[in-house]
């Protein structure tokens, strides 16, 4: 194997065939992922925060190996506190993912680590950089990842708009991970997701059961009719 | 950019279906002068996890001849299927069981007609010959046979064989001066020698475990031998008048 | 390339890789470390940490250790099970263990598990899964109550409850349908040790004993063995042999006791009574 190939973990790792997604808008960023982990067909946490905080108005996405992405947050996550006490101030969005970008870059036979990296800084504001699997930086108005992320392209290019706000942002984010999570197999859970504003970070949550739904086909056994409830049949006895 | 290969011809990949695989499990035989004990654990598993904690790995196809199928759990149940077949249809045509070296050559026969898509099976096979002596066959996947006086097969038969060697044939046992090593033990002794090599396969073992099935079969006018103080026998003879094959059921550890 | 002197340098020693690739290559396989097969488990509750663990250690199909200890000890208030290659996670909870000890005494503060987990994903991501330790580990510090999975890439998850090994599907089970916040000691006991039976019964590379640790703020307690279901049963013989039963070539008897002879030059033998 000498090309990067998301496929091919090594055996027995743990991976994050995910659904993550980050969105700017006027006032700050939105970033959102699913919350699944699993080691083959296992799901190994099932409530899953892929949403890294590396800073105070920065945070990154995490999709491919849950190892190789954690030990890069955690190495960039002491950069950034590193520069904070040299330069006395917080450190851009794009300080942040351009050191990102390089443990990615150097590091790319090691790696597979798929990552979005979001937040505020007071020279430019909100912004969004994507950092896919070779390595590459590129800033984007909004950015999806993971394997979840092919099903849903469609939608987010049909769907996106310049000069949302934060609400009608928070549900293009909430929308098109519930789609992508419908879809694939790797991805699932709950719906974490931040609002990175100037004031602050905000933590939303949509538990497994209050997912938007959206077309999920209809019943094709006893289509149109309904059991009654004093039918007789009594629910299989199921042991405390 | 020499490293974006696309996917499809990174490299050639070799895929195969395995049709068979491995359930686990022990089985072993002891022929005495005039009996012999057909036994087997009653775990069936694949890879770490039990697919169930009784299934029959010994089978009684007359009332001379048991058989323990041990391997691959489906080629085993269609084997015993086939030649309990193979066995009616002798008695239609000759109006009598099989004997057991008939019975032999013919599992010789069937295993052998498949040499090259094999039973994925080990077979032994326990009864009594035309002479009244106790006799037991053991077989290879596809079909070289000989008669012994014991056999393991199995998961665990690398641990029991070598204590059946030492104490069946009194392997690396010097006898005490002036006397020598009998020629057969008694049914009781040979049934403890069962028992235990069992609950041993068991502890050390992860496949062996959870039942133990144990067939006694008895020449014909032979006496019980103690088997009727065994607690728990039962008899799964059609005749008394007859050889005679009764069964004896143990717990074996679950874990 | 051996050195002549007796200091080796620290860390593992690759001095035997050539020769072991080499024999590989020509069909001899490397031997099979020792696997721990394992069902671990942990849970949070109101007070603290409950720790579990099988006791079953294999070798392939061949179970290795009937009664061993998956439990290892970081510090007084953190201890972590070990799966996977029990080498690996025996070697890997000591080193941590030792570093704890002596962080602890650096800074003059009681450890916290979070310290103790990022040195053991550091050390696992170093070595890229080469190092098959898969651990939970647990445990009370200034910060409360935590529990951790490490994997062996040295990926790591914060759950209220986790399972790992062979039986953790079995064990997973248990804890899904029956967890609950902020239970009472003797429920997350009794819940730890459903867990692990299930794994002892239905996974074949966990089996023997239950082993349980329940560490609070004050005090931890390691409970060996709280749980032995599956007991040997008694052998129907005695398998005693006879004096002479080993068969033997040659007889040579040598005296092992050194003599010698003591005089004694200046006057008495002093008194050693």
């Amino acid at each position: 194997m000498d090309h990067i190939d998301m496929q091919q973990l090594k055996s027995g790792e743990v991976n994050l065939g995910t659904s993550i997604m980050a969105v700017q808008f006027d006032g700050g960023v939105v970033i959102g992922a699913d919350s699944r982990t699993t080691t083959g067909s296992y799901i190994a946490n099932r409530v899953t925060d892929k949403l890294t905080h590396v800073h105070d108005r920065v945070y990154c996405c995490r999709s491919g190996s849950a190892a190789d992405t954690q030990a890069v947050a955690d190495v960039v996550h002491l950069h950034l506190q590193m520069y904070t006490q040299t330069a006395g101030a917080p450190p851009s969005v794009h300080a942040a993912a351009a050191i990102f970008q390089k443990f990615c870059y150097e590091n790319k036979d090691a790696l597979s680590a798929g990552i979005i990296v979001a937040g505020w800084d007071k020279e430019v504001g909100p912004s969004v950089y994507n950092i896919p699997l070779g390595g590459g930086l590129f800033r984007q108005p909004w950015a999806i990842g993971g394997s979840g992320s092919t099903y849903v392209y469609g939608y987010c290019d049909a769907t996106y708009q310049e000069g949302w706000g934060r609400d009608e942002t928070v549900n293009f984010v909430k929308n098109t991970l519930a789609l992508a999570m419908s879809r694939d197999g790797s991805s699932g859970g709950v719906i974490r997701m931040c609002v990175i504003t100037e004031d602050g970070v905000e933590r939303l949550f949509v538990p497994g059961d209050k997912l938007p739904k959206f077309w999920e086909g209809r019943e094709v056994l006893g289509a149109g009719k309904t059991i009654p409830i004093d039918s007789g049949a009594v629910p299989m006895a199921v042991e405390a | 950019m020499p490293d974006m290969v696309p996917m499809s011809v990174a490299q050639p990949q070799e895929r195969q279906f395995n049709p068979y695989s491995d359930n686990g499990g022990t089985i072993l035989a002891v022929a005495g002068a005039n009996f012999s004990v057909i036994a087997g654990d009653t775990r069936q598993s694949e890879g770490y996890s039990i697919q169930t904690r009784y299934a029959p790995k010994v089978f009684r196809l007359t009332d001379k001849a048991v058989l323990a199928v041990n391997g691959f759990a489906a080629d085993g149940n269609m084997f015993v299927k086939k030649v309990k077949q193979r066995l009616e249809w002798y008695r239609h045509a000759h109006s009598k069981d099989m004997p057991l070296r008939a019975v032999a050559r013919l599992i010789q026969s069937m295993l052998y007609a498949r040499r090259f898509f094999p039973y994925y099976v080990y077979n032994i096979l326990g009864g009594i010959e035309e002479d009244g002596s106790g006799a037991v066959y053991s077989f290879d996947p596809v079909g070289s046979y000989e008669r012994e006086a014991c056999r393991a097969a199995g998961a665990a038969s690398s641990l029991v064989q070598p204590f059946l060697d030492n104490q069946i044939y009194f392997k690396n046992q010097t006898p005490a001066p002036g006397t020598s090593h009998p020629a057969h033990l008694a049914l009781t002794d040979v049934l403890a020698l069962v028992i235990d090599s069992f609950t041993s396969a068991t502890e050390r073992h992860i496949e062996v475990g959870d039942g133990l099935e144990m067939y006694v079969v008895l020449a014909k006018g032979s006496p019980l031998q103690g088997l009727e103080l065994v607690q728990g026998v039962q008899e799964m003879s059609t005749t008394t008048d007859g050889e005679r094959v009764f069964i004896v059921r143990r717990n074996l550890k679950r874990d | 390339m051996a050195s002549s002197s007796v200091y080796s340098s620290p860390g593992f020693d690759f001095s035997n890789q050539l020769r072991n690739n080499f024999l590989s290559e020509k069909g001899l396989p490397l031997p099979k470390a020792t696997s721990t097969g394992t069902t671990i488990v942990g849970c949070l509750f109101e007070d603290g940490i409950v720790l579990g663990a099988d006791t079953r250690a294999t070798e392939g199909p061949i179970v290795a250790d009937k009664n061993c200890e998956k439990i290892h000890y970081i510090s007084e208030s953190i201890r972590c099970c070990g799966a996977g290659t029990a080498a690996d996670t025996e070697f890997t909870t000591a080193l941590i263990s030792s570093n704890i000890e002596l962080h602890a005494l650096h800074t003059g503060r009681k450890p916290r598990v979070v310290t103790a987990m990022t040195m053991l994903k550091q050390m696992l991501f170093q070595y890229q899964g080469h190092i098959g330790a898969a651990l939970v580990l647990g445990g009370v510090d200034a910060t409360g109550p935590n529990l951790f999975t490490i994997h062996p890439h040295g990926s790591t998850d914060k759950l209220p409850y986790v399972t790992m090994g062979s039986g953790s599907l079995a064990a997973m089970a248990v804890f899904e349908s029956s967890w609950r916040p902020n239970m009472s000691r003797d429920e997350a006991l009794t819940l730890v040790k459903h867990a692990i039976s299930a794994g002892i019964f239905n996974d074949l590379g966990s089996g023997s004993n239950v082993d349980a640790c329940i560490i609070t703020a004050t005090h931890t307690e390691m409970l060996r063995n709280v749980e032995m279901p599956n007991q040997r049963v008694e052998k129907e013989k005695k398998y005693g042999f006879r004096r002479g039963t080993t068969a033997w070539k040659r007889e040579t008897v040598k005296s092992l006791i050194v003599e010698e002879e003591i005089t004694h030059v200046l006057g008495e033998a002093m008194d050693t009574t």
